[in-house]
């Protein structure tokens, strides 16, 4: 019985020694309860609510963009996508959903892989723009297709037809980089990326909302959270309003279509930009929505055409003898020249070597050689003023007017242009490697310069409206959702150098080249008293660029304007044609000339060989 | 003596309490807003569940008037009843989700491996008790209890149910070191799922509870030989769990792993459940979320949430309060058979009691962890809690057997000495 016994103490101490580990574990197991459901309470509260409850953004709508007259011309139009959600979507439905979308189902699939890559549970967006006849397809079909959701979004429409590709600019899909910044923005936002949808991208994009949604384990919307409450409203984007005439920017458009070349019309008295066009352009509703890849990529590899580059605002081109009235003002400022002062063109301007002139124009005073764009008057002219003043003093006077130097307008890529002084022609051509002959050329506004369009039409304005520098901008005011309006201040500076008498005999010089010089075939339209210069700079690679500036109504200019017809040969017959029809649109409202407008719609550039 | 003076109140009231926690939160969890999402075949499970309640009571009722000692003198003749029902399933068996483990009368599907429990519990109680007499603990009779747990187990493993075939390996060294075998041997064989463990989380951990339980084994048993084997095994199962982890596992099967040990690796995929589970435990806080209002739950966050993960349910709904609840039940329901076994001194009856805490324990050992985080999930219902028919079934009947075992306790005692 011994044996009985021990056997009976050894299964108590076992059963004890039992009962130790299986009270352990188990308060083992209670502790751990407490550790998740009290110490770690707070930590996993927040985790169940992200779990069940989604904040899903809504996006905002992006501000409109009106012209001057109150016309719409970019706002929204909705656009379909579709969602998925890769955890319900069956995989054998990619043919179904290829088939309905008319997209081949390699296409679905490669879709899906990105958007289960994403996550498995939650939607992504697997189709965007889906064109509205596809999208009822689909709508009808949605049964047989779990997993799969829709969402109304918006995309850039252009009602008034202007398209405005440089100006109203486009917008693309934001960069990786973007959306994990703090910027706000989300994968799939877009983004203005030139022209006004950039430079006012803030104001534009608006505020996007927060709706909270109750979600199952399955992403599927169970219904408003708290209902609604804690929903936050987006908030469409600033109204902008530009200072763009549409009737105006259209005509420019449509004339300006199949050349190389840009122009700027603006108010020479605010500095409001009326038109602005950079051709070739590209087709800005291609690029307002999904990136149009083909699209984009012969946008990107034109080599020729450049449709990207805003040669309104970037380019630089000698201005040729559009540059003259600024030289008369400051020839007259810096006394080289008076009102009488003539000078005898016999055809050409001799120092060291022949400068040539167009023809022989005989005795001339200012107001002459402006009309006739006389380059021996401007030879002789330049020469004085480097060599009793210097070219630095001429460099100062002509930069007031805003030529190598930014003017500040409020689209990107402006550039500064070209306007030679000592400092420059000591880089660009070394030290003691250029002479008198490089800094005469500058006086017919040939040689080491080059300005943009912008930068021409601000000089034409500064003339125009009796010597200020104004700065061009193409918004005039922003109004948020609460309709508050705030304009826009642009700067406007007097040029101290300027006098009235000197403007004005250039001003009559000008008109003069419209009624009796080279503008009097297209400029000289009863209607509208215009006053302007042509300009037609050499291009050693082909045909001459033709130039035009003006303004107009003369006695009180409300339009100043420049144009450039690259390869277009004499400025008279390119340019000055387009920038008249230009003027009496704005001024009269309507075009009294419509075979100077066939002519320029049919634009065949011709050589300027002969005359020069 | 009135009947209900001798009857086992203590077991009976956390049966009861277990059994309506379980129901509640299985209506919660197949019958709450949840419902939407759910199937309808799993919308019915409360009331079959509530159907199995009521046949299980009335299976305790019936085995609380039946003769004590029957339980011994049938138990071979169950086991072998049921290793042919076991044997049978796994050819003419349902399926159910992967597993072949269901066997279907009248419409009825009986999980035959629950059963197999119990009667293996039985069987092997009687099978010791009936080698007892002779002192020394024989190796025959080790090999035999053994097998006659480890064929069933075998079978269940061949029925691809996995959980159920790895609650009847605890079985061996309890039962043997109840017995009679030597503490340190019992030591040596549960030591390679502790050291497994460790080295899931980290080799050295393993390498530090190889030694560490090396040295208790020659502490206990003072035999060098014993503790130079463990060493031995103990450190082929630790470069077995790395090998096994690196080059045999298939990937699902290693991500589960690497999901347990970190979780927000890849919270959309293996780490989901590890996830998903704690966070509705631990969303619940103290008091809970309230009847039908845990949003894991709810909003089906969680896996299986009526079977293993029944435990996240009450958690979240019900807080420190429900999970507390549930833990202390078991844990009262463990110490009574514990203590009826130091008690009732009838070697079978002390057998049988040590069996059915092994067989429960083991199941909330491994529900509880898995469900709060503490180990690779391994999907093993929660006895008397968790959805499942047969598994309620048999648990009660075990509960009730032992509960038998304690009314005629008396009886069991005085043929134990007499015997």
């Amino acid at each position: 019985m011994a044996t009985s016994h021990q056997q009976t103490q050894h299964l108590k101490t076992s059963i004890r020694i039992l009962q130790i580990v299986v009270a352990t574990m188990m308060v083992g197991l209670l502790f751990r309860a407490i550790q998740l459901q009290v110490l770690d309470y707070d930590e996993y509260v927040p985790v169940s609510q992200q779990n069940s409850l989604r904040q899903e953004p809504i996006t905002a709508a992006r501000g409109t963009i009106m012209d001057r007259n109150l016309t719409v011309i970019v706002e929204n139009t909705p656009v379909y996508s579709l969602y998925v959600t890769p955890s319900d979507f069956k995989p054998e439905n990619a043919e179904l959903l290829a088939g309905l979308l008319d997209v081949t189902v390699e296409e679905v699939r490669t879709r899906l892989a990105k958007a289960r890559a994403y996550s498995w549970h939650r939607p992504s967006r697997l189709f965007d723009e889906v064109e509205f006849e596809d999208f009822s397809r689909v709508e009808e079909n949605i049964w047989q297709l779990p997993g799969l959701s829709h969402q109304i979004e918006s995309k850039r429409f252009y009602p008034s037809g202007v398209n405005g590709s440089h100006v109203l600019g486009y917008l693309s899909e934001v960069t990786e980089r973007e959306y994990r910044s703090d910027a706000g923005y989300r994968l799939g936002d877009k983004a203005g990326r030139s022209g006004v949808e950039f430079t006012y991208e803030r104001y534009l994009r608006g505020k996007t909302g927060q709706e909270y949604k109750i979600v199952n384990a399955y992403g599927q919307g169970i219904g408003p959270f708290e209902n609604g409450e804690r929903d936050v409203e987006p908030i469409k984007g600033q109204t902008i309003f530009t200072s763009i005439d549409a009737r105006l920017q259209l005509l420019a458009e449509e004339l300006m279509k199949g050349k190389s070349g840009s122009l700027v019309a603006m108010d020479p008295r605010s500095g409001e930009i009326l038109a602005l066009v950079s051709a070739p352009d590209f087709d800005i509703t291609r690029l307002s929505g999904k990136l149009d890849r083909p699209y984009w990529r012969t946008l990107n590899t034109d080599g020729q055409g450049r449709p990207l580059f805003n040669r309104a605002v970037t380019t630089r081109q000698p201005p040729g003898s559009t540059f003259k009235p600024l030289m008369g003002l400051i020839g007259l400022r810096l006394g080289v020249v008076s009102e009488n002062t003539r000078v005898f063109c016999s055809g050409g301007y001799f120092l060291g070597r022949l400068y040539r002139c167009t023809e022989r124009h005989g005795s001339q005073n200012l107001e002459d050689a402006i009309k006739n764009s006389c380059n021996t008057y401007f030879y002789s002219m330049m020469h004085q003023i480097v060599r009793q003043h210097g070219l630095e003093v001429w460099h100062d006077m002509a930069k007031q007017f805003g030529l190598g130097r930014l003017n500040y307008i409020d689209i990107p890529s402006e550039d500064t242009g070209i306007l030679p002084d000592s400092l420059y022609f000591d880089r660009a051509f070394g030290v003691r490697k250029w002479g008198i002959g490089d800094m005469i050329n500058l006086g017919i506004g040939q040689g080491a310069m080059g300005f943009s369009p912008l930068q021409m039409a601000g000089v034409a304005s500064i003339i125009a409206n009796g010597g200020n520098w104004v700065q061009p901008h193409v918004v005039r005011a922003i109004e948020d959702a609460n309709g508050v309006r705030s304009d826009m201040a642009a700067r406007i500076t007097k040029i101290d150098w300027l006098r009235d008498e000197d403007l004005a005999i250039v001003k009559k010089g000008m008109r003069r080249a419209v009624l009796e010089g080279a503008g009097r075939f297209y400029v000289n339209i009863p209607s509208v008293e215009i006053a302007g210069k042509t300009g037609t700079a050499q291009n050693p690679h082909g045909f001459d660029h033709g130039w035009y500036i003006g303004f107009a109504p003369y006695e009180s200019p409300t339009i100043a304007v420049a144009v450039i017809i690259e390869n277009g040969g004499f400025g008279s017959i390119s340019a000055a044609p387009i920038a008249s029809l230009l003027i009496e649109q704005y001024l009269t409202g309507g075009l009294s000339r419509p075979h100077v407008k066939n002519m320029m719609l049919n634009f065949v550039p011709r050589s300027s060989e002969v005359r020069r | 003596m009135t009947w209900y003076r001798n009857l086992d109140w203590v077991t009976f009231i956390c049966w009861v309490i277990l059994t309506s926690i379980g129901l509640i939160a299985i209506y919660s969890a197949t019958l709450g807003p949840v419902s939407e999402f759910l199937p309808t075949n799993i919308q019915g499970n409360f009331a079959k569940q509530s159907a199995f309640v009521g046949l299980a009571f009335c299976a305790m009722v019936f085995i609380q008037f039946t003769a004590p000692r029957t339980f011994e003198q049938v138990s071979y003749l169950a086991y072998a009843f049921f290793l042919l029902l076991t044997i049978s399933t796994l050819f003419i068996g349902v399926e159910v989700n992967g597993a072949k483990s269901w066997l279907e009368f009248a419409g009825v599907r009986i999980q035959t491996s629950e059963l197999m429990k119990v009667a293996t519990v039985l069987a092997v109680a009687n099978f010791l008790t009936s080698r007892r007499d002779i002192t020394a603990v024989r190796i025959g009779t080790a090999l035999i209890a053994t097998g006659l747990i480890v064929v069933p187990a075998g079978l269940i493993l061949l029925q691809n149910d996995t959980g159920t075939a790895l609650v009847f390996l605890p079985l061996i060294p309890v039962m043997l070191f109840l017995s009679g075998l030597p503490r340190g041997v019992s030591l040596f064989m549960i030591s390679p799922a502790i050291i497994g463990y460790a080295s899931l989380i980290d080799w050295y951990w393993g390498l530090i509870l190889t030694v560490v339980l090396a040295f208790m084994i020659y502490m206990i048993q003072k035999q060098p030989w014993l503790a130079v084997a463990s060493l031995i095994v103990s450190i082929m199962v630790v470069i077995a769990v790395n090998v096994a982890l690196t080059q045999v596992l298939q990937p699902h099967q290693v991500n589960r792993i690497e999901a347990f040990l970190n979780p927000q690796s890849d919270p959309q995929g293996a780490g989901w459940n590890v996830i998903q589970a704690t966070t509705a435990i631990g969303s619940g806080g103290l008091l809970g979320k309230g009847f039908l209002q845990g949003t894991q739950t709810q909003l089906r966050f969680l896996p299986e949430q009526w079977t293993d993960f029944i435990f996240c349910v009450i958690g979240e709904e019900w807080g420190l309060l429900g999970t507390g609840t549930v833990i202390l039940t078991l844990l009262i329901l463990l110490m009574r058979f514990m203590g009826n076994a130091v008690a009732i001194k009838n070697p079978f009856t002390q057998l049988m009691f040590v069996g059915a805490v092994t067989i429960f324990f083991t199941h909330i050992l491994i529900n509880l962890s898995s469900t709060m985080g503490l180990m690779p999930i391994i999907g093993i219902p929660l006895p008397f809690i968790s959805y499942g028919g047969s598994a309620f079934l048999a648990n009660t009947i075990l509960l009730a057997i032992c509960m038998n075992a304690y009314y005629y306790q008396r009886e069991l005692v005085v043929f134990g000495k007499a015997r």
